[in-house]
């Protein structure tokens, strides 16, 4: 177990785990349209499917709405 | 799942961004201004950019957003923002990209209102403006620094016709870090893919092609998150940041809720329903233009006449790589005097005097004294604009009374 900030709240959860697993267990709204930042740096999103999240890391979901962030 | 393929199909059957409750086949109207939220907390969230959902209609709303979606799938662009006007769409670019001490590249030969945008309106604001020959890579290269902004050009300029050779340009642009923005209003999305010819941020007057026929006004941002904005001094920060969407992260972050030229949700509504029938109406209004290319050449009052899709033309082959068959729907001709000219105009019974492109009615106008009428006459030379020329905006009408029109204005 590990700490993680999701949206700056701690979450007390089983590390490693890939940011996929992380947007299932937040109910991430519209995950097509969603943009993340880890530890304050954007995430292309052609590497949402290979990351992995380590305790300590701090991940932003991040929503451009109107035409924005749908990839 | 059958996935289409085609550029009309893909277009009429894309997703609304949520189910509509109802099952609406096209995306409602809503005309409000501000959305509620279930708690204090939500609308938290939704302030901080964590939750998808609408607060206010200057800065984002569901009618709006699904012309926005619509254009991002149709170009295949990285994002997409509607505004309330071409000019809007323009000016706010530019707000985002260029700071005082910065300098633009740009031709002279441009849009009446964008020439004085560029010429005096931006000039208060500490910004050079370089204007030059944007055919010339030579020239381009030696008017670019490290000061400099972006490269701005239009695909066929107005009313002038010319065509700049895209790749040559982008490939200057981008060998200085410099990005590339292109006012495509006069080759809409289905005939030109901004992207492939290098062009990193596309302006569009919707108002024209896309409304459906000048039925309201409107103007599109479309991002296509090729630059590397690491490399813009003014977007450097935010690209750590937000990468790719640094450009959009500036604009709607900031620049365009600040300025506030957002698009209605009315005028939202109509340019969706024009879109979908975009390339029907450009491909007809495109094939009248070169019917009536050819006829006017076979009259002998009419001394010259330009269209950049005309075999001769030194922009033919360029136009045929960059826009293939349809290089647009817009020609100029002239007549021998500036009241031969007016004499024309006057007799003219279905073709309409007016100030706009790409309505389905055919336009006429002249530039010379209308839309160029501030300028003395050796600036409107200077801008390729003669006194002796008319420019024609083909509609969807029956070829046969647009050519009827034209011989009893002749008689």
């Amino acid at each position: 177990m590990g700490k993680i900030q999701v949206n700056g709240n701690e979450q007390e959860i089983e590390v490693p785990i890939s940011l996929l697993e992380l947007i299932k267990k937040n109910n991430v709204e519209q995950p097509d349209m969603v943009s993340v930042q880890i530890n304050g740096e954007f995430l292309p999103r052609e590497n949402f499917t290979t990351t992995l999240l380590y305790e300590g890391d701090e991940v932003d979901f991040l929503y451009f709405m109107g035409g924005g962030a749908r990839c | 799942m059958l996935k289409p393929t085609g550029f009309t199909t893909k277009l009429i059957h894309s997703p609304f961004a949520k189910d509509d409750v109802n099952r609406a086949l096209h995306q409602p109207i809503y005309s409000n201004s501000a959305f509620d939220f279930e708690s204090a907390e939500q609308m938290e969230l939704s302030f901080q950019g964590r939750l998808p959902v609408h607060s206010y209609s200057r800065v984002s709303n569901p009618t709006v957003e699904n012309f926005e979606l619509r254009i991002k799938q149709m170009t295949g662009s990285l994002n997409v923002t509607a505004l309330s006007s071409g000019m809007a769409a323009i000016s706010n670019t530019i707000f985002v990209l260029a700071y005082a001490g910065s300098n633009i590249l740009v031709s002279k030969h441009l849009f009446g209102n964008t020439y004085v945008f560029f010429e005096s309106t931006i000039k208060d604001f500490g910004i050079e403006i370089r204007f030059c020959d944007l055919t010339n890579t030579e020239e381009v290269q030696a008017n670019i620094d490290n000061k400099t902004a972006l490269v701005f050009v239009e695909t066929i300029t107005n009313p002038q016709l010319e065509v700049v050779d895209l790749e040559k340009l982008s490939r200057v642009a981008h060998e200085n870090n410099v990005p590339l923005i292109a006012d495509s209003t006069l080759t809409p999305p289905n005939v030109f893919k901004a992207k492939d010819f290098g062009v990193d941020i596309e302006v569009i007057s919707s108002t024209k092609c896309i409304s459906g026929g000048a039925t309201s006004i409107g103007g599109l941002i479309v991002d296509y998150g090729t630059f590397d904005w690491g490399k813009s001094q003014k977007l450097a920060s935010l690209a750590k940041r937000f990468g790719s969407f640094a450009f959009n992260q500036k604009l709607r972050r900031e620049v365009f809720r600040n300025l506030g030229a957002c698009l209605s949700p009315f005028a939202a509504y109509l340019q969706n329903l024009g879109l979908e029938t975009l390339q029907l109406r450009f491909e007809k209004a495109s094939e009248n233009c070169q019917k009536l290319v050819r006829f006017l050449e076979t009259i002998p009052e009419v001394k010259a006449v330009n269209y950049p899709g005309k075999v001769g033309s030194p922009f033919y082959e360029i136009s045929k790589h960059q826009f293939g068959k349809f290089p647009g729907a817009i020609l100029t001709f002239d007549f021998a005097s500036r009241e031969k000219c007016f004499t024309f105009l006057n007799k003219l019974e279905l073709i309409k005097r007016a100030t706009n492109i790409y309505d389905n009615k055919t336009l006429i106008i002249h530039p010379a004294s209308t839309i160029y009428c501030d300028f003395d006459k050796c600036i409107r030379e200077s801008l390729g604009v003669s006194d002796l020329t008319l420019r024609l905006s083909l509609g969807i009408e029956d070829i046969e009374d647009l050519k009827n029109d034209i011989l009893q204005a002749l008689n």
